[in-house]
């Protein structure tokens, strides 16, 4: 049976036939897109139904977030947000909390409501914004309930009496500890090591893991994604992030992909890299309908741009600290050598100029040993660059993915106290990468970001900061790129442009359903745009009925 | 509590010939956890003679990595007849990062870190774009660096690329060191704990010291173990001095060093040295 969606208009993201109305599916594929009236060399000899439900809104093809962690979001889902920035959930919009007296009111306000469990968690802290975060002041909102103030950035948390005295942690065990500030109930670095390991029955409990993975189901609908990428996939736990993620995503009602990308030095543990090469050639083996690893591994350079520990060229950080590096240069070469050499599409990390430094140096080097073409080398997250950087990066074929939130949330701050105006507003050079003819995509890292396309289509597209400031116009990118980003490149960028990205005949039948044209609305409209539902391989999955 | 060691240094500096010399000489058990990405080294057959044990972790910021698995490995040796625990640094941590979970871990203590440097690619490294301030840092966080390889070249050569980073460091010629002194059960840094049975001061002074008074500063105190740092007299001229218990040696550096010495020594306390 074939089934004809009509639409107002469809953007088909193919150059070749950019608009269409009507769009054949048969056994979850594209038969071909047009009108009614081009279609009937099909109707005419088959049966099937015209859907209208969509005839007053716009198909594009479904969203692609290509880098995000499902076993982070797993862990931070089941938490309650109080954050500085808005965020859109399936279940409620997270208003923006901009000061110390909102913070305690909403956290308040979220404790008046008796639903939440033994140990209750909040995420989204940021002193800058919130305030200093103290014991004393989570006790004076309550002594009673066990509370963990967890920070936006990961790295710091902040219990109240209750909460230590559930967690079992005594002033005589940690009194020692430099980075556990017991009177002030604060555990940064090691000691959040500490406090998480005491965390984990809350936290890592195959329920709540589970609880977590199902949430994180509906955040990925609810953004309009039919494919997702678990762009490090090891993180937490290989085999029980498989296991988790196959009995909850391989089901008949679950309305995307995920395409599984390997972390290598988990895989490496201990081994050589050929070692490593090995297990990870042997992952398809596990591939099913929805979760599939390919010839692609995902490694690392420096460190975490959230956390300014991003391996910056001079003149660097303007308090002079210094960046981190995940790996030395000679074995994140070795690595990508092995990778390389096998053929693989390397996904690197990379925050910093200096990061992006070294993955540039290694790709032409290994371009000199091996040449290889559209070999899906793709610099994930591209945090700062320069602009000769980007232009070896189109000389070497190389992809990028960008995670382009951080000119929205962190412009402004990185800005004024980190490294200067030029180089915070030129973060994500995205523009760049476009005239350079760089296939560029957009992800959110997830929890890094909110999982919304739309939302990185509207930065991308807007570059306006938390603030409201513009940041750099001249990397701007138009809707018709932003659009691009978020569904061909991003397919192209993991290797599955021959299947999704675009609607055309004999690819997959994955669409967004949207209310609004995104490329007439008015850019700062985009990432207000309804999403009125998802199709996954010719299945509807709903959003306006929940 | 137990204390923590960290060797660390840039890859292939020899930090995993020094953790074997450890195992070897260990005369109660002792932990080796490996942060590192790469092919395991420590040489498992010094393990099974002792009831040491080592352990391989990955371990990253919590954006990359969900686990904290020295952590988790310190938690669960904490119910083990354990000595000391020796943590390899993978080739680029800062050593201070892995030298908190001694000072932050309930349960144990920092003892010392200890930067193992390559005597014949240091030079390249201090000038290299990607890591020169890696390993710069690797050396000025450390309480002892350890130079290794350094058998062709004089220490004068070495010095030479090492005055301007380490300026707050003891350095050992890795051939003559005294293994004791830096063992991971006896080394420990002032005032972490009470059983302490070797104990580093640091003086240091930017107003002219005199060669004698420190000698008869280091005789009169027979508590005193060793001594290493340099020393910058009246005229300008600037001294490495190393004193062990049988000798006290001032040699000239071409260096401009600040005063600055490391004194390891026994017992409760010095009287503070006055010049
Ligand atoms: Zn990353
Ligand atoms: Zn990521």
């Amino acid at each position: 049976m074939i089934t004809v969606f009509l639409a107002k208009s469809i953007i088909t993201m193919n150059a070749s036939m950019p608009r269409a109305e009507a769009v054949a599916v048969r056994d979850g594929k594209i038969l071909e897109t047009g009108t009614l009236e081009s279609l009937q060399p099909w109707l005419s000899k088959y049966d099937h139904k015209i859907d209208e439900q969509f005839k007053n809104s716009f198909i594009i093809p479904g969203l692609i977030d290509p880098h995000l962690h499902p076993s982070m979001a797993a862990v931070l889902l089941p938490t309650y947000f109080i954050t500085a920035m808005e965020w859109k959930m399936p279940w409620g919009t997270t208003p923006a909390t901009r000061s110390a007296a909102e913070y305690d009111e909403r956290l308040k306000e979220a404790l008046s409501t008796p639903t939440h469990g033994e140990l209750f968690i909040t995420w989204g802290h940021h002193a800058l914004w919130h305030g200093p975060i103290s014991r004393s002041r989570i006790n004076s909102i309550d002594s009673k309930k066990p509370i963990i103030v967890w920070n936006r950035s990961f790295h710091e948390l902040c219990m109240n009496d209750a909460a230590l005295d559930l967690l079992d942690i005594k002033e005589s065990d940690v009194k020692n500890a430099t980075q556990i500030d017991f009177e002030r109930g604060r555990f940064y670095e090691i000691g959040l090591g500490y406090a998480i390991q005491k965390l984990n029955p809350y936290i890592l409990a195959p329920e709540v893991f589970k609880d977590g993975l199902l949430k994180l189901k509906e955040v990925v609908h609810f953004g309009g994604q039919t494919t997702i990428a678990d762009m490090a996939v090891g993180l937490f736990d290989l085999e029980t992030e498989l296991k988790t993620q196959n009995d909850l995503y391989e089901v008949d009602d679950n309305p995307f992909r995920v395409e599984l990308v390997a972390h290598s030095t988990v895989m490496q543990q201990g081994n050589s890299v050929e070692d490593a090469e090995k297990l990870i050639s042997e992952l398809p083996s596990r591939n099913s309908h929805r979760l599939n690893f390919r010839k692609r591994v995902k490694l690392f350079t420096d460190g975490a741009f959230f956390a300014q520990v991003a391996q910056l060229l001079e003149p660097g950080y303007i308090d002079g600290h210094q960046g981190e590096w995940l790996s030395t240069p000679e074995q994140f070469e070795e690595n990508t050598r092995v990778f390389w050499n096998k053929g693989y599409a390397i996904h690197v990390h990379c925050t910093g100029d200096l990061g992006l430094e070294l993955a540039v140096d290694t790709l032409e080097k290994m371009q000199e040993e091996k040449p290889r073409f559209n070999h899906g080398f793709t610099i994930e997250h591209f945090g700062f660059s320069t602009p000769e950087q980007v232009f070896r990066l189109s000389k070497l074929g190389a992809n990028i993915s960008a995670n382009v939130y951080y000119v929205h949330e962190l412009s402004e701050i990185y800005s004024n106290d980190s490294v200067g105006f030029e180089r915070a507003s030129s973060m994500a050079r995205i523009g760049s990468s476009f005239r350079e003819g760089i296939t560029t995509t957009l992800h959110s890292d997830f929890t890094m970001a909110p999982a919304q396309p739309l939302m990185s289509m509207w930065v991308a597209v807007n570059r306006i900061n938390e603030k409201g400031n513009l940041m750099c116009q001249e990397e701007c990118i138009t809707p018709q790129q932003g659009l691009e980003a978020i569904t061909i490149n991003a397919a192209r960028v993991l290797g599955l442009d021959h299947e999704i990205g675009s609607i055309r005949a004999g690819k997959k039948a994955d669409f967004t359903i949207l209310e609004e044209d995104p490329l007439n609305i008015d850019p700062i409209k985009i990432k207000d745009i309804d999403i009125k539902a998802t199709v996954f391989e010719g299945k509807v999955f709903s959003l306006k009925s929940q | 509590m137990i204390p923590v060691t960290v060797i660390a240094g840039y890859l292939g500096s020899g930090k995993t010939t020094l953790i074997n010399k450890f195992l070897v000489e260990a005369s109660s058990p002792i932990a080796v956890l490996v942060n590192d990405f790469g092919e395991l080294d420590i040489d498992s057959k010094l393990i099974d003679n002792e009831e040491s044990l080592t352990l391989s972790l990955t371990n990253g910021c919590v954006c990359c990595k969900l686990s904290d698995d020295i952590g988790a490995s310190l938690e669960s040796l904490k119910n083990r007849d354990i000595s000391a625990v020796v943590i390899e640094a993978s080739g680029v941590s800062l050593p201070i990062k892995i030298a908190n979970y001694g000072l932050s871990w309930p349960g144990f203590t920092l003892n010392a870190i200890i930067t193992v440097v390559d005597g014949q690619s240091i030079a390249r490294l201090l000038k290299d774009k990607f890591v020169m301030h890696t390993v710069k840092n690797q050396i000025q966080q450390a309480d002892a660096v350890l130079l290794n390889r350094s058998n062709n070249l004089p220490l004068e050569e070495l010095h030479k690329f090492t005055t301007n980073v380490i300026d707050e460091n003891e350095i050992s010629d890795f051939s003559d060191l005294i293994l004791k002194e830096y063992s991971p059960i006896q080394l420990v840094k002032e005032g972490t704990t009470d059983h302490a049975s070797f104990r580093t001061s640091v003086f240091t002074s930017n107003k002219p010291v005199n060669k004698e008074k420190i000698k008869e500063y280091f005789l009169s105190n027979p508590n005193i173990q060793r001594a290493k740092g340099w020393i910058k007299e009246e005229d300008g001229s600037c001294f490495l001095l190393q004193m062990t218990p049988s000798e006290c040696n001032f040699s000239f550096s071409n260096s401009n060093n600040e005063t600055r010495i490391v004194i390891i020594y026994i017992g409760e306390g010095l009287p503070a040295l006055k010049l």
